[in-house]
């Protein structure tokens, strides 16, 4: 037992062996990349050749949690999972929440590293710091709510945790999630399909072996401190009582709510999906992930019909992106997504792309805006590949371009971008427009200081200042995101904060300086995988539309997305070169060559 | 276009825990030449609770508050100064996140 907040052990699970190796988990490591998103970019820098086809043998996917997982700070749940995407290609990691990362740890596991690719269905039991494989052979076929069930009356241990795929990631959708306790998800870049395409099915953990900090009274000391600001902040309370779908009603009165695949930014209808809408009509009741104190999870009841969600990302796909109002719907669509293990912002976006290439001719069929029910018929059909499914199921910009119309794709790095129109944002469209891992926004959420006002409040309208902003958001989200904690944390709590909480858990001393160089260390080895597969300056940019169109009401009416303005800034204060190269000066900086 | 020779026509709209104490939305008449921040002191008093929940002293919001006119954060306007026009819509928030 280790006494600095990790559980001490990685699991390298071969599939082409059929057997899995454990070894204690390498203290360099711990220091450098400190576990999580960090753990995850390092294994696949070392291991996985950058020409590896995504979906082929020789890609890995790393499961990591952070020290701060599971140690009982508020709101330190997470677990990462990295591989190279077979949506967008680029080096990813995505996270979830739940239980499952704090109980991989108490299983015994910093993190599973899962090589190879099994010829038979296989799922992994990781238990009080054993692991084995096992025949998944009755599970495949299933869904995540099946199969989590199935695995838990086998072991016939309720206090098991599985994280799965569903029949999404089986048929290899290149959007298909990882799904754990039945609705938490591992959402974007196609995790899911890279684990069907290994033929392992779940990852079930069992344990309840000790996790010891490194100085549990200083723990202690900081802990109080920051549940007391995370307590005291109004954001966080919101957050509580209504969800993340409370940001449809800001977002769309600030008119940058993407309505009809980005065509407008701003949904009259809005209200009706908003998150106030939800609580007074089929929210049941809300929900936490371990040692959570916001509790910010929906569990909606309607219909004859119980689950979690939508999100605020869901709620406004499902909905004013492909033109819908009715709530149930949205939520419905987002239950399917569990279910069958989808992401659900690439998913929905996707149809909002075919919904307009029908609606203008570029392609026959009959969806159109506001059909929820054809809606949720194509879901179905891009889960089992079924006609014009198979296409979608590559997601919009492969689907857009195959029909001759590549700008109806809402994409970046061919992943699909989130609920925020760029050309009223401007620094979120630099975020996003460089995001490591494609379309993207909790890479780097700079909604918060543009739209919401926190720290502090920045134009959105202009340029002038953004790279600073969003080079810092960046590597603290890394940060995060390498330490456990959820990110919804940064609304209270700063990288003094985080610093402290890691020095405490793990002995290792940081400061806020120290911190957001880790973080830095992490993007610029995800950004350096990045060129090694090709990508380069002409990725880091947004669709045309987005630069050529300009938004027609609002306080951006006229405006497009300048990022032309931020990029050579962006790359200065990076250190890198003109085509976003990192020097030779900042790889030696942070220890990467 | 004014109505009733010098007061103008504006819309109201409050989100999230505002709707706790005022309601969601409402067409109000106030004098051409009002602002934002005359608007404020009507409201407040017809709303017992708001003052609270918008205002951490006099003339200061609470952090994270976010007041719309239009679309446009009145930051980036005249504040608490910024002049109301005919048909104006103003949207006010708590604090609030998600993502």
């Amino acid at each position: 037992m280790t006494m600095d907040g990790y559980a001490g052990r990685i699991a390298y699970a071969d599939l082409s062996a059929g057997n899995v190796t454990i070894k204690p988990t390498p203290p360099e490591l711990k220091k450098q990349y400190i576990g999580g998103r960090g753990f995850g970019i390092r294994f696949l820098t070392d291991m996985v050749d950058p020409k590896t086809d995504p979906l082929g043998e020789k890609n890995i996917l790393v499961f990591a949690a952070g020290p701060l997982t599971g140690t009982g700070i508020p709101l330190g749940s997470r677990y990462e999972v990295s591989t190279i995407s077979p949506l967008s290609g680029t080096a990813m990691s995505g996270n979830s929440g739940g239980v499952f990362g704090w109980k991989m740890k108490k299983a015994g596991f910093d993190a599973v590293v899962v090589t190879g690719r099994s010829r038979r269905p296989l799922w992994l039991f990781l238990d009080h710091g054993m692991a084995e494989l096992r025949d998944a052979s009755s599970l495949w076929g299933m869904t995540t709510g099946q199969t989590t069930d199935a695995i838990v009356k086998d072991l016939g241990d309720q206090s098991v945790r599985v994280a799965c795929i569903g029949p999404a990631g089986e048929n290899k959708v290149l959007y298909a999630c990882i799904i754990n306790e039945k609705t938490r998800a591992v959402g974007r870049g196609g995790a899911g399909a890279v684990m069907g395409s290994k033929n392992l099915k779940a990852i079930a953990a069992r344990g309840d072996l000790p996790i010891r900090p490194a100085d549990e009274a200083q723990l202690n000391v900081v802990k109080e401190r920051v549940k007391k600001k995370i307590t005291e902040n109004g954001i966080e309370q919101a957050l509580q009582k209504y969800g993340t779908a409370v940001l449809v009603n800001i977002i769309n009165e600030n008119y940058v709510l993407p309505t009809r695949n980005f065509q407008t930014a701003h949904f009259p209808a809005a209200e009706k999906v908003s998150g106030e809408t939800m609580a007074a009509t089929i929210l049941k009741q809300n929900k936490g992930c371990f040692s959570c104190i916001v509790k910010c999870g929906r569990v909606c009841e309607f219909d004859g019909e119980h689950g979690e969600g939508p999100e605020y990302e869901p709620d406004w796909a499902f909905g004013p992106d492909c033109g819908i109002d009715d709530l149930k719907a949205v939520a419905r669509a987002n239950n399917i997504c569990n279910e069958y293990g989808l992401d659900a912002i690439s998913a929905p976006t996707t149809i909002a792309c075919l919904m307009e290439m029908a609606e203008k001719g570029y392609v026959t069929h009959p969806i159109r805006f506001g059909d929820a029910k054809g809606m949720l018929l194509l879901l179905e059909q891009i889960v089992k590949r079924e006609g014009i499914g198979n296409e979608l199921a590559a997601g919009s910009f492969r689907f857009a371009t195959k029909y001759g119309h590549p700008e109806c794709s809402m994409s970046s790095k061919m992943q699909e971008l989130p609920a925020y129109d760029p050309r009223g944002i401007q620094g979120y469209g630099l975020a996003t427009a460089t995001s490591v891992r494609g379309g993207d926004h909790v890479y780097g959420y700079l909604i918060s200081p543009e739209i919401l006002g926190a720290p502090e409040k920045l134009d959105p309208l202009i340029t002038k200042g953004k790279a600073p902003w969003v080079r810092t958001f960046q590597d603290l989200s890394a940060a995060i995101d390498a330490s456990g904690m959820c990110l919804f944390t940064s609304f209270a709590l700063g990288a003094e904060d985080y610093a402290d909480l890691i020095t405490a858990t793990t002995g290792m001393k940081t400061d806020p300086a120290g911190l957001l160089m880790i973080g830095e260390r992490i993007w610029n080895l995800q950004k350096l995988y990045n060129i090694r597969r090709g990508f380069g300056r002409k990725d880091d940019t947004l669709p045309a539309r987005l630069l050529n169109e300009p938004l027609k009401e609002g306080p951006a009416a006229g405006q497009v997305w300048r990022g032309g303005e931020m990029l050579d800034d962006y790359y200065t204060l990076r250190g890198w070169d003109r085509e976003g190269t990192p020097s030779t000066e900042k790889q030696k900086e942070l220890g990467l060559m | 276009m004014t109505e009733s020779g010098n007061r103008i026509t504006i819309t109201v709209k409050s989100f999230a825990t505002l709707r706790e104490v005022m309601d969601a939305q409402l067409r109000m008449k106030v004098m051409e030449g009002a602002t934002i921040r005359s608007l404020f002191v009507e409201l407040c008093g017809r709303y017992e609770g708001l003052d609270e929940r918008l205002f951490a002293g006099p003339g200061t919001f609470r952090d994270y508050v976010n007041i719309l006119k239009n679309g446009r954060n009145i930051q980036f306007l005249a504040g608490l100064d910024t002049p109301l026009e005919d048909g104006d819509t103003i949207a006010m928030f708590p604090p609030l996140a998600g993502g």
